[in-house]
Parts: C-alpha cells; structure tokens; sequence
C-alpha cells in the first residue's frame, strides 16, 4: 500500500459520484446524483468545498466547460478523477473488503 | 419564450464582488441552475429565498475566502528582484542618487527636529494660549520694546475682573552665590551666569508644565515660596552645590549682601522654556531688595516681568484698555502718552526677537520658514536628481522595456516596477540619512545650543520619515515610471526615441535649471550672510576693539581695595593700562543705567533726552581708544557733576558743534544740574543690530563696578599665564569674591551669537545643496559621455582637439546654470534685503556680492563637467569604433 489515503466519509462518496456521472461531474449534477443514489442532502456550497479538497488533495482535476442558457450563460467547472483518485477508490475497497472477509459472517 | 424570475439582486451582488475570481463562473452558474430548477418547482419568493440561503452557504465556507495568494507574491518578489538587479548593474548611479537622496533627507530631518523642538517652546502649559506677557513699548515712534513693568502696577491691576490669574516675576540673571555655613561665616562661592528669579508661589499655576509637571523633591509650591527670604534650588545647583547632603535649611548669600534660606528643591526645568531658571527666590523678598521702588510707577527695571491668564472669551484690547485708563491715572499725561503696556501672546514670545526671552533665544517665523524652506528644497533637489539620472538611463533601458512589453508586461507591471526600484534606493537613503542624522546631531545641536535629540522611539519620527519616503517615492519615481512605461515596445527596442520635453526645452534641462537657481539662491545668501557676520566683526565700532582687554566684574566698588588693586595691576610686566568704570563701552550683560537730561528750561517729557549714564576714570578714554573732540578728559577731582557727552547726545541736545557745548550747564531729570567738560565720540554701546545711544559719562568713584586691563602680551609669553597671576592679584585683594572675568571681544562677538549660529548652518546647508547638484552633474555627464562615446571618438578621428570636446560638453551647462543664477539673483536679493532690515548698521548689498558666489558654484560645476569630459575626450577613438 502507497502510503495512506486521508478520504473523509462524504469526500468519499462524492469522489464515487464523479466517478458514476463521468463526462458531467460538476456541482448540480454530483449533489443531485448524490441525492437519487443515497437520498442525502447536502447544500451546494458544501458540495463546492468538498469537490476543493478533493481536487486539492489530487483526486480529482477540473476543466472549465460546457455554457448553457439555463446557467445564465456561464461554465461549469467539470470534475474528472484522476489517476490517483481511482487508485484511492480502489484501494479503500480492497482494505474494505479484506475486512469483511475475515468478519465471521455477519 | 418562458419569462423567469429572477434571484434576489442583493445576493447576486454580494457572491459577484466576494467570489474569488477564478471560482466566480461555477459559483453563479451553479446558484443560476438550481435557482431556475427551483423556480420551475415553487414559488418564486422561496426559490428566491433558497437561493440566499445558498448564497449566505458559501460565505460560510473557508474555502471561499481563501485567495490564490500565490500569484501575487511572485510578482512582488519579482519586482524586488529585478530592481536589485537594475540598481546593481549601475552601481555609479544608484549610489549617485542614494548620496543625493541621503543628503536631502538627513538635512530635512534635522531641521524638522530643530523646528520642532523651536515650536514646542512653552506649549506645555494648560491653556498656553490664553497666557499673556506683558509688555512696555514706548518712544515717540514706538520703537522701544522692552518687558519691565514698574513694580507699583501689577498690585493696582488686581482689580481688572478679566484676568484670571496674575503672576509677577523678576529675572536676576546672574550673580555670585556664596554658600555660609551654620554659623554665617562664608565658605565658598560660586558664579552664576543665570538663572536667578524672584517668583511667587502661583508661578506653578500659570506655567504648570502640564506635560511634564515639574516635581518638587522637598517643600512645595505653596509653602516653600511664601515666606520672604526663601529659596528654591533645581535639582542640578543643589547637586552642584551641596553634592548628595540636604540643602534645605542652608542659607546662601547673593551678591554679598542678600541672605536667603533654601526652602525647596525642584527638578530642573525643560530645556524647551523660556523660563530656564535654577534658583527661585520668593516674590515677597523683593521689597527687601528694592525698598522703596516697589511703590514706584515709572522706573522699571528690564527683567520684572508679568504674566497674566485672561478669562475665556475676554478681547485683549478691552484689558488693554483697563491697563492704560488705570496707568493713566496714576502717571503724568507725558508719560501715559509716551508709554504703552501692552499684552503679547505666551505662545508669541519665542518668536519675537524685540522684546527677547530669558533663555536669551528667540527665533522668527521668519526664519523658521527659511529653515522649512530650506529642508523642503534640498529634499526636492535630491528628487531632481534621481528623476534626471533615471530619464536618462531610461535610454539604456529601453531594450528591457521593450522586451518586457513584448513578454505582455503590462503598463501597470512597468510603472510598480520602476516605482519599486525607486522605492529601494529612497529606503536605503532613509535609514542612511537616520543613521548621518543621529550621528552628526550632537554636534549639530551643540554648535547651535540646542537641547534636541533624536529619539528613536519617536512616533513622530517615524511617521515623518515615512512621509518622506512615501512622498519622495512618488514625486521621485512616478515621472520616469510613466515615461518608461509608455515605451512604443517597437521603437523602444530599436533604440529611438527621446525623453519628455516641456514646451521644446528638454524637461531635464529645465529641472537642473530648478536645481541650480535653489542652489545659486542659497548661496548667495550665505555669502552675504557671512559677509555681514565679517562686517559685524570688523566694523569701527568708534572705540578700539582689538586691543586684549580683559574686563573684571567687581562687587565691591570700596575705592581703597579698588586703588590697591589697581596699583598692584600696574606692576604686572605685562599690563599696559587699567581702567575703572560703572560699565564697560560694549557687550553683552552690560550694566546699564539710563536718566533724562535736557537744556535748563527743559519741563516736559519730550525736552528731555534719555540717555545712559556711566561713570569712568581718567584712564578709560585712552585705554579704549576713546577720542575726545573738544574739550578735556574727566579727572579723579571731577565729581557726578562734570560730565562727558557723546556725539549723539550733543545733537540731540540741540549743539552742532562740539566746541559749543563744553562748559554748558544741563538738567538731569531730577533737577540736578551738571556741567559739560568734554565731547567724545561716538561708539556702539549696543550691537551694530542698534543705533548708538546718547551716552554721557562722570567720574563718580563709588559707582565703579568694572576693571579693564589692556594687556600687551610680549612675545612667548602666554595668556593663561597672564590670567593666572591676574587672578592671584585679585585674591589678594578680594579673598571672598569668586575672579569673573571676559575677554573684550568675546564679549562683543556675544551680540551676534544667534545670527553666526545661523549663518553657520546656511553655510553648511549651502555646501550640501552644491554637493547635491554636483553629484546631480556628474551623473548626468558620465551617462552623456558614455552615451556619446562614439561621437566623440568621430569627432576626434575627424581632428577635433581634446579642448573642442570639452567645450561641446561645458558649453549645455554653462549656459543652464547662467540662466539659473539669472533667476537667482533676484530671489536672493528679496530675501536678503528682508534680512538686513533687522540690523541698523549693514553691508552694503553690491553687486560682487552675488557675482562671486555665483562665479564660485559656476566653477565647481564646469570643475565637474570639464573633469568627466576630460576623460572621455582622452579615450582612444580606436576602443569606441572598434565595436561596431
């Protein structure tokens, strides 16, 4: 293992997020995924903080794209997991899982 | 098409201007979105309030207020860096304008410091403004400014209403302390030259030193100045005196004949009063000391001074009035016509030179204007340089802006990075300059007897000397910023173009013209200030001024120890004559004593002619170098009735010549009669600042309070030699009496104190502003002569001599700096003129006065340009043009 990986629960699952949206992974479109995936609600200035640290620690990139009238006429900031993010998403599952296999059936 | 509301302004303002910028688009394109979704769902007033919400959401995060700072530190340390790299590679210019800057800012930071410390001259005092001195100005033209106040006055004045407080003072000055012991035998004396007052104890309320309250160490201000015959003693005189044992309780004895009792010990006083005194002796002692005179209304002496705190809101004219209604009444009509009392502002009394202070310092708004004026310009001709060398080296730069430019350097990017290089260079000039400051101010300040320092934990300092920094900053870099920013990027990098021009005249020719008229001006009125400081020295003062004469200060005038004295002096090898009189023909603290006479029918105030009266021995005349135009000298058989007079007081008395008046018969203002036997010319009693005064003189033996010995020093014989056994002489005959002695033209060089130690600071600001503009020069001349290298070298290949090159660089120069002294000349002559009024007797103001400075500054200039041209113009052509 490459160090430890420092993901906070709701860093986590909106890192899942991006990775599940794909090519439109930006903030509306991740916090109402996040809402129709696992019905939690968050405000979009916590989901803008979130994606911050995320792509501040390295797990995701952004690129500014796609205008649309119903924005006003203004980009969105379009998040896309990097190659670390995946490797961070795999390898808390692997730790995950390695767990749960040794819990006696639950 | 669907019409939808909109969210609420407010919001969108407040994430519009706090949003960082490169997160601004998302933020509000995201608001937008969910905002529309919202308002397609419900309402449109709680779309809108969710939307606020949302809003006010982001201004909670951190991650919001947190800026990209990274961008902007770059850029500041790249400034830095690049300035430190331009000033580097033109070490000759940077420490050119470093020297300039430094110069100018350590000359106004001291006068800043002296001005300050002149300002703040009694402003301590709780409600100084409403404190009032008052003053006697009479004469049939006014002319007579003086702050004695006959003593019966200030008691009859109680009854004004408007003055809400009073209190009266008389200074001393000097005089010879001698310290008794518990059995009042004497024990040792000492001298003092200033500093004795008789105060009452409300003194400490009118001046209470509010700042800084003076502390008393023992007694208090109530108690310790109520009882006749008590004293209060500084802290300073009684270590002097006693050392560490207490003082109170001891009796010191003035003058030989006042015994008064040390009831006090206060701190010492500031040294930024007018009332500099050391030993305070109480009010109520005076009548022991004057007797009589303290009932009097006429007779005044000079140093019984009141002061008076008006009520609020009261006019000064209105008291003044009360005053001569009440003066009027107690005076007869000749006198209440001839004399006015007057009041003068507290915080006027530092800044007006007639009437004079105890400190013995006054200064006029005058000149500390010059002084501000002075630091102002030498600050403003350090700018000029620096703008000068720096549009002239923008020439070499332009390759570099260009550059930049083209690298997308943006206007703004050019102007904050010359700004920055110019704001290196004045730091470092500032904390220079603090440090030259700081280092050459005891000097300064003792050259002019001032008390100022500087304190490095200041505020004001501090603030004034980012002031400056700030200030020299901007006038200093903003012009050469503009100018180099607003490079064409193409012709810049071709290397074609010129510096700013104002109307046809280059603009750096018109600033060292700026600079030498600032220069030219200052010099020329150093020169005539110095010339009238010589004049003063020099002139004929109607009595022989360079004969060592030392002067001895009696307290005793018994003519038996006076005649033994004498003759004991008289064998000395080395005295030539000895003289004996009430008051010596000039100097500083002179005894002087003035009465009325006129012709026998005289009745009223104006027949009369006031004069001063003082008595001589047979011997004075000769030894001063005295003439006598008619008749005969004075002899020990002539009494106070036979009289020498002066020229002066000859035609005031209404004789044309001299001959005519020998043998009158006069009337001195009491009624006395005397009888003229002689006529003696006239000498400056006062200094040259003065007119001459009447003057007559008698032979009254008991009024002999001094002793003036012509010395004539052989060859290798030496002068503390003399004064040794001129002393033990003295101890001989006087045991008890401290030996106080001056020399003749110490004496009168005193006078003009305050005029030489200004002139000397002219004169050393003179020399900094020439060494400013030389530097100034030399920069420019170097860079011209660097720039002109091939030129010249053409020039030369083509066979132009070595003089022909200098000539080609002096001629610009000679030309600009003979128009600034043009533009001197008269400003100069304005503020002379100004100046000269204050004295009587002055130099003619002729035109070599201006022509000589002038040629002397032209000289160093062309020095200068000839010198660094000189070099060039010795190049070998060969190294010029062998690049090309």
């Amino acid at each position: 293992m490459a160090g430890r990986i420092y993901l906070g629960e709701l860093e986590e699952l909106m890192l899942l997020m991006v990775a599940l949206i794909g090519a439109n992974a930006y903030g509306v479109s991740i916090t109402q995924e996040l809402e129709a995936q696992t019905g939690r609600v968050i405000t979009i200035s916590a989901a803008h903080a979130a994606l911050h640290r995320l792509e501040e620690k390295g797990f995701v990139k952004s690129s500014m794209g796609g205008a649309s009238t119903e924005r006003g006429g203004r980009r969105k900031r379009l998040f896309q997991l990097t190659a670390y993010g995946r490797q961070a998403l795999q390898e808390l599952r692997n730790v995950r899982n390695a767990i749960w296999a040794q819990l006696p059936g639950i | 098409m669907e019409i939808y509301p909109t969210p609420p302004k407010w919001a969108e303002t407040l994430i519009a201007r706090l949003a960082p910028d490169h997160l601004a688009e998302e933020i509000k394109g995201d608001l937008y979105e969910m905002f529309l979704y919202d308002a397609k769902r419900l309402k449109a007033s709680s779309a809108r309030r969710r939307y606020s919400w949302r809003v006010i959401g982001f201004l909670a995060k951190a991650f919001f207020w947190k800026r990209p700072t990274y961008q902007i530190h770059h850029m500041t340390g790249s400034y830095f860096k690049m300035a430190k790299r331009s000033l580097l590679a033109n070490k000759g210019t940077t420490a050119i304008n470093v020297l300039g800057l430094v110069i100018g800012i350590a000359s106004a930071l001291a006068i800043i410091s002296i001005v300050r410390f002149e300002l703040s001259f009694d402003t301590f005092h709780t409600g100084y403004k409403n404190i009032y001195r008052m003053v006697r100005v009479s004469g049939d033209d006014l002319s007579e400014f003086r702050t004695g106040i006959p003593y019966a006055i200030p008691p009859a004045m109680k009854d004004i209403s408007s003055i809400r407080k009073m209190t009266k003072l008389e200074y001393l000055g000097g005089t010879n302390v001698d310290i008794l012991s518990a059995d009042g035998k004497f024990e040792r004396t000492f001298v003092e030259e200033g500093g004795v007052v008789t105060v009452e104890p409300e003194f400490f309320d009118v001046f209470d030193f509010a700042d800084s309250p003076i502390k008393w160490i023992s007694g208090d201000p109530k108690t310790s100045l109520s009882e006749p015959s008590s004293l209060v003693i500084t802290s300073a005189i009684a270590k002097k005196y006693f050392g560490e044992a207490n003082p109170i309780g001891q009796t010191l004895r003035f003058h030989k004949a006042f015994d008064f009792k040390i009831t006090g010990v206060i701190e010492d006083f500031p040294s930024n009063t007018d009332f500099p005194f050391r030993l305070l002796v109480s009010y109520s002692s005076m009548p022991l000391i004057f007797k009589e005179r303290m009932s009097d209304w006429v007779s005044v002496n000079d140093g019984h001074s009141i002061y008076v705190v008006l009520q609020d809101g009261v006019k000064v004219k209105d008291v003044e009035d009360q005053m001569a209604k009440l003066h009027a009444a107690n005076v007869g009509k000749d006198l209440s016509t001839y004399r006015h009392y007057l009041l003068q502002p507290l915080s006027e009394v530092h800044f007006d030179p007639s009437f004079g202070t105890f400190s013995k310092r006054t200064i006029t708004h005058n000149t500390i204007f010059a002084l501000e004026l002075i630091a102002l310009c030498l600050l403003v001709v350090g700018c000029i340089n620096y703008v000068n060398l720096s549009t002239a080296q923008s020439t070499l730069r332009s390759k570099e802006i260009g550059m930049r430019k083209i690298m997308g350097s943006s206007q703004k990017n050019l102007v904050i990075q010359v700004l920055a290089e110019t704001l290196i260079i004045v730091l470092i000039a500032a904390m220079a300059a603090l440090a030259l400051v700081a280092l050459s101010m005891p000097s300064l300040t003792s050259m002019l007897g001032l008390q100022v320092k500087i304190n490095f934990f200041d505020p004001f300092l501090w603030i004034t000397l980012s002031t400056i920094i700030a200030t020299m900053t901007i006038c200093a870099g903003l012009y050469p910023a503009m100018l180099i920013s607003r490079f064409n990027p193409i012709t810049a990098i071709k290397n074609q173009f010129n510096t700013g021009r104002i109307v046809g005249v280059s603009l750096r020719k018109f600033l060292v013209v700026i600079q030498f008229t600032a220069t030219q001006v200052l010099a020329v009125a150093t020169f005539i200030v110095v010339a009238q400081m010589e004049f003063f020295k020099n002139v004929d003062m109607g009595f022989d001024r360079n004969a060592v004469v030392v002067s001895i200060r009696l307290l005793n005038s018994d003519p038996s120890l006076l005649n033994s004295f004498e003759t004991e002096l008289r064998r000395l090898p080395f005295v030539e004559n000895v003289a004996k009189s009430f008051t010596l023909p000039s100097g500083v603290d002179r005894n002087r004593s003035s009465r009325n006479i006129g012709k026998p029918d005289a009745n009223d105030v104006q027949d009369y002619q006031n004069y001063e009266y003082s008595a001589v021995d047979e011997h004075f005349l000769d030894l001063y170098g005295i003439k006598l135009i008619a008749g005969r000298n004075l002899t020990p058989a002539d009494s106070s009735r036979n009289i020498l007079v002066n020229e002066t007081l000859m035609k005031n008395l209404g004789y044309n010549h001299p001959p005519d008046i020998v043998g009158a018969e006069l009337k001195i203002g009491g009624g006395e009669m005397v009888h003229v036997v002689g006529v003696i010319n006239d000498y400056y009693g006062n200094s040259l600042k003065e007119r001459v005064d009447n003057i007559a003189l008698d032979a009254s033996i008991d009024r002999f309070r001094q002793v003036s010995v012509r010395l004539d020093l052989a060859s290798g014989q030496r002068m503390a030699d003399a004064l040794t056994k001129l002393e033990r002489q003295w101890k001989l005959i006087y045991p008890e009496h401290a030996f106080q002695f001056r020399f003749m033209d110490d004496n009168i060089a005193m006078f003009y104190e305050q005029e030489l130690k200004y002139s000397r600071l002219f004169q050393i600001f003179s020399a900094m502003f020439v060494l400013i503009g030389c530097l100034g020069l030399y920069g420019l001349i170097t860079f011209i002569a660097n720039k002109k290298g091939k030129e010249i070298a053409v020039r030369k290949t083509l066979g132009a001599s070595v003089g022909n090159i200098i000539m080609m660089f002096s001629r610009e120069y000679v030309a600009l700096i003979a128009v600034s002294f043009a533009l001197a000349v008269p400003i100069a002559r304005y503020g002379v003129n100004e100046w000269l009024t204050n004295f009587k007797n002055h130099v003619e103001v002729q035109w070599w006065l201006f022509a000589v400075p002038g040629v002397m500054v032209l000289a160093l200039a062309l020095a200068v340009v000839s010198m660094k041209s000189f070099n060039a113009a010795m190049a070998n052509p060969v190294d010029k043009l062998r690049t090309e």
